[in-house]
């Protein structure tokens, strides 16, 4: 939410917040939007584990890091990759129930005086790793290439319950007619499904 | 509405406008303080993606409130006029005038200013300075990657050169640090270090590079050297101004030893070199100013987007205030005319009682106002056409029944009544009327009365009522027709029906009443026939008795043998002859009377006839004056000259011998509207009140003596020419008889 999206840095919109410029723009962003989204980036297959009472998640985003991304690094400023995890419960013949949600923010800040750049991690708010390196595919490689992330608490979660997680990533946005924001960003990608593992 | 409410409303009103007013001011103003204020804060900020959500989530609330304000009013517009709301066609043209006044310049500024906004960005961002600064930052990195690839080389040499020192042998240090001294004097650097793996084992120093300690390069340079081969950075040394450049070389391990543990750390030379301060401020402030103007350039669409869209919101926000104010303006216009061609609406289907409640206090207010008086004033002259109304209604029931009544009245009355409109048309002629004309109502109703009475006979009735001398007032005449082969004698009396009174009085038409005077002159010349009767018989015994005497006297005389015989037959003779002649006189006047022919107009100059007369009696009685007092324009008169003598004769007769000395008799002539008035006066005794009924008749006399027909005969005579004679008395004393009679023509 807005609090743990303030300053610069990726700010997470709040759903009703995207929804509606997106609902309200013309017609035709809408029906560009998905195809734009077919041809751009994506998420490659999210690899589960399971360690302890924590879910392990890696995965990487393809094709995300683009010539916008790149300058905007090199130019200084805080940028940001936003990954928005969602775990579910599979039912059959039914709509997934949404169980958590947690989200993984991914912020390079290039300083040029120094020429490193520093990556930091923060998962669900919090900081949970800070990195420097000194070129610019170390830290596309940093912000692209996910895990394993410890991402979910799944204590208590019956063993019987076939489960999924849902990955969709935010690159950022861009400017129909130079007016309207619009979020870049992929579909979902879902996991294969799995168990929590325990007695049956 | 009370005045005061109606004050404390107007200015509730202006409150409001003047409120909105200096709320949109506020706005503005602070619009204009964030967008100054804008300049100052850092791109990122303002180009902030929760800010241009926000921006555009704010213009899209302004744009649906400006569609929903407009499309709302539009549609109870459209609304309106299909229901063809009075005055709704005015307010469509006004509000459609405001809002177009409003709506098209702020549009076109729009797109002019978003046009030179975009104009302006794409002039900032191709600038020639690009190029500078990029070649500047070039430069500057250039320099630290020479000093870097510099010191690489030189601590490359160095591990060279220590290649052949045990580090751990405490007897090769003075040479070995003697050897670095020279390298360090040799390569120009401020100070070399050597480490194995992270363990610091010795360093030197260049004594005039200021540092008062050694540079610590820290541990993640030294294990990125161990990993890669080399690493360098750049600190800020502790106590001196400017910059160090570390570069560090690993010394290469073989594989063996690196799969060992146990195996001693790489060794790793550090060489230094100081930046001089100046020189490194410079470069980073050169790499800085690139930095800022990349980031400006990656934030160049969001930037334009945050300025396009605050542009947008102030012109949607001055499209929502123009708009409704227009509306509101509409409003206070087109209420006042829409409530006011309600009430001409209401008033013209008769709701009198409307009255229009709408504030306002311009010249809508004055109108308002005059309309509430005026619908007032309608209503109270309402009230008095409705009062009038019922006055008139009753009163026309009243003249229905008074009409009805006189139709009654006149359908029943003996009299004959015939009234000719304005036009000259009979409208109404009773039953009476059509009895005594024998005519029948089709042949009388809706005609003039020459084309009604066309015939000889009952012109005599249209020339009546053309007559021009009743115009003004009334007059009678005693008519005789032959109807049906009878003489009937009528009564007309006309009269003017008249419009107005004094100087505006106008005619509209006449009224002829009709009285058949055929019966009652016959009863009446029965009862002068009977009177006459009685007279003559009275006439004739007088003379009858001295002849009867003087007859006696004879016979007694003879019996008797009286000498006087003779003297006595002859005196007897004497006064039988004389009473038959009496007789005879009696019998001849009685005749003349009977006789009496039908008068034959001619024409006559009535002042010579009146002269001639008059010379018969003038100095005829001493001390009665006869004079004449005659019209000097008389004209010529249609008439039997001699029976009009005749008359004359009679009259002056009775007046000279009425009058005693000193006394006047006077005959005087005029016309007057058609007809000759002769009057006959005297001062003499005059005539007693019962007497005057009783003058015209046959053997009537006052004298004691004289046939009594001298006046019958004059009667006799004005009556057949149409005329009337009236017995009037003669202030101070004595009689005036006045004759009128007819000018005629030659016609008549």
């Amino acid at each position: 939410m807005w609090e743990r999206g303030q300053g610069v840095r990726g700010a997470r919109l709040p759903g009703l917040m995207r929804a509606i410029p997106a609902t309200l723009a013309l017609a035709g962003v809408l029906l560009l939007a998905p195809q734009a989204r077919a041809a751009g980036p994506r998420i490659s297959p999210i690899q589960v584990a399971v360690d302890g009472d924590r879910l392990l998640a890696a995965f990487a985003l393809r094709d995300g890091f683009d010539d916008r991304l790149r300058k905007r690094i090199e130019s200084g400023l805080p940028t940001s990759i936003l990954y928005v995890v969602e775990l579910h419960r599979d039912r059959k013949r039914w709509y997934d129930l949404r169980l958590q949600e947690n989200t993984l923010e991914v912020t390079t800040m290039y300083d040029a005086v120094a020429r490193a750049y520093n990556v930091h991690f923060k998962l669900d708010g919090k900081l949970i790793e800070s990195r420097t390196v000194h070129d610019l595919k170390a830290a596309q490689e940093a912000m692209t290439e996910i895990g394993p992330v410890p991402v979910f608490q799944i204590t208590g979660l019956p063993h019987e319950w076939r489960l999924l997680l849902k990955v969709r990533a935010e690159t950022g946005s861009r400017n129909l007619l130079s007016l309207i924001p619009v979020t870049i960003g992929t579909d979902w990608k879902e996991s294969p499904k799995f168990r929590v593992p325990g007695t049956p | 509405m009370p005045l005061r409410d109606k004050l404390l409303r107007h200015r509730k009103d202006n409150r409001l406008i003047v409120g909105a007013l200096v709320a949109l001011l506020l706005l503005f103003t602070t619009l204009f303080y964030f967008v100054q204020r804008g300049r100052d804060l850092p791109p990122e900020l303002v180009t902030n993606r929760v800010l241009l959500f926000v921006l555009w989530y704010a213009n899209v609330i302004l744009i649906l409130t400006v569609l929903f304000v407009l499309l709302r009013n539009v549609f109870k517009l459209v609304i309106e006029r299909r229901a063809r709301v009075l005055g709704s066609t005015f307010k469509f043209k006004l509000v459609a005038t405001y809002i177009g006044l409003s709506l098209i310049p702020v549009l076109l500024l729009f797109g002019i200013a978003a046009e030179l906004l975009q104009g302006s960005f794409d002039r900032w961002f191709n600038t020639p300075l690009a190029p500078v600064l990029a070649r500047g930052n070039a430069v500057a990195q250039g320099l630290y990657d020479q000093i870097e690839k510099t010191d690489l080389r030189d601590a490359r040499r160095v591990l060279r050169e220590i290649q052949g020192f045990d580090l751990r042998r405490a007897q090769d240090r003075p040479r070995l640090t003697r050897h670095l001294q020279d390298l360090l004097s040799e390569l120009g650097l401020d100070v070399l270090e050597v480490y194995e793996g992270t363990e610091f084992v010795f360093a030197v120093i260049n004594p005039e590079s200021g540092m008062g300690s050694l540079p610590d390069p820290g541990r993640d340079l030294l294990e990125q050297a161990a990993a890669a081969g080399n690493a360098a950075t750049v600190d800020t040394p502790p106590g001196i101004p400017g910059r160090l450049m570390l570069a560090a070389v690993a010394a290469a391990r073989p594989a063996a030893a690196k799969r060992n543990a146990e195996s001693r750390p790489p060794v790793i030379v550090v060489a230094g070199s100081r930046i001089d301060a100046r020189l490194a401020d410079q470069r980073d402030t050169l790499v800085r100013d690139y930095q800022t103007y990349r980031q400006l350039e990656a934030q160049k669409d969001d930037l334009r987007a945050s300025h396009l869209l605050i542009f947008l919101m102030v012109t949607l926000l001055i499209l929502l205030g123009s708009s409704w104010a227009g509306l509101y303006l509409a409003r206070r216009v087109t209420v006042p005319i829409q409530a006011l061609a309600e009430g001409t609406r209401r008033i013209s289907g008769g709701d009198l009682g409307h009255r229009v409640d709408v504030e306002a206090d311009d010249e809508l207010g004055v109108l308002v106002r005059s309309f509430n008086g005026m619908t007032e004033e309608l209503a109270s002259n309402k009230a008095e056409l409705e009062r009038g109304n019922r006055e008139l209604v009753s009163t026309n029931q009243r003249l229905a029944g008074e009409r009805a009544l006189l139709a009654a009245v006149l359908e029943n009355v003996a009299a004959g009544v015939v009234s000719v409109d304005g036009d000259g048309r009979i409208f109404l002629c009773n039953g009476a009327a059509l009895e005594m004309l024998r005519q029948a109502e089709d042949a009388v109703l809706g005609r003039r009365p020459d084309e009604a009475w066309a015939d000889p006979e009952r012109a005599k009735l249209a020339a009546l009522l053309a007559g021009d001398d009743e115009a003004g007032g009334a007059a009678a005449r005693e008519v005789q027709l032959v109807l049906g082969g009878e003489w009937k004698t009528f009564e007309a009396k006309v009269t003017a029906l008249t419009r107005g009174a004094g100087d505006a009085e106008t005619a509209r038409g006449k009224v002829l009443v009709l009285e058949d005077l055929t019966e009652l002159i016959k009863a009446q010349q029965l009862a002068a026939w009977n009177e006459a009767a009685r007279r003559i018989a009275h006439e004739i015994k007088n003379p009858l008795t001295p002849i009867r005497l003087a007859a006696e006297r004879l016979l007694n005389k003879q019996r008797q043998g009286d000498p006087e015989l003779g003297a006595a037959i002859e005196q007897g003779v004497e006064i039988i002859v004389r009473e038959v002649l009496n007789l005879q006189g009696m019998v001849d006047e009685f005749s003349r009377y009977a006789r009496m022919p039908r008068p034959l107009p001619a024409q006559v100059d009535l002042s010579r006839l009146v002269g001639d007369t008059l010379n018969l009696y003038r100095n005829l009685k001493p001390g009665v004056e006869v004079d004449s007092d005659l019209d000097a324009a008389l004209p010529p008169a249609w008439l039997d000259g001699e029976q009009i003598r005749r008359a004359l004769i009679n009259l002056l007769d009775n007046a000279v011998e009425a009058t005693d000395a000193p006394g006047r008799v006077t005959v005087a002539a005029r016309t007057d509207n058609g007809h000759l008035e002769i009057q006959v006066a005297d001062t003499g005794r005059g005539i007693a009140p019962e007497a005057k009924d009783k003058l015209f008749l046959p053997y009537y006399s006052t004298k004691g003596r004289g046939t009594g027909m001298g006046l019958a005969i004059v009667h006799r005579i004005v009556a057949d020419h149409q005329g009337t004679i009236r017995v009037e008395d003669n202030l101070p004393r004595g009689t005036v008889v006045t004759l009128e009679l007819p000018t005629g023509t030659e016609s008549t």
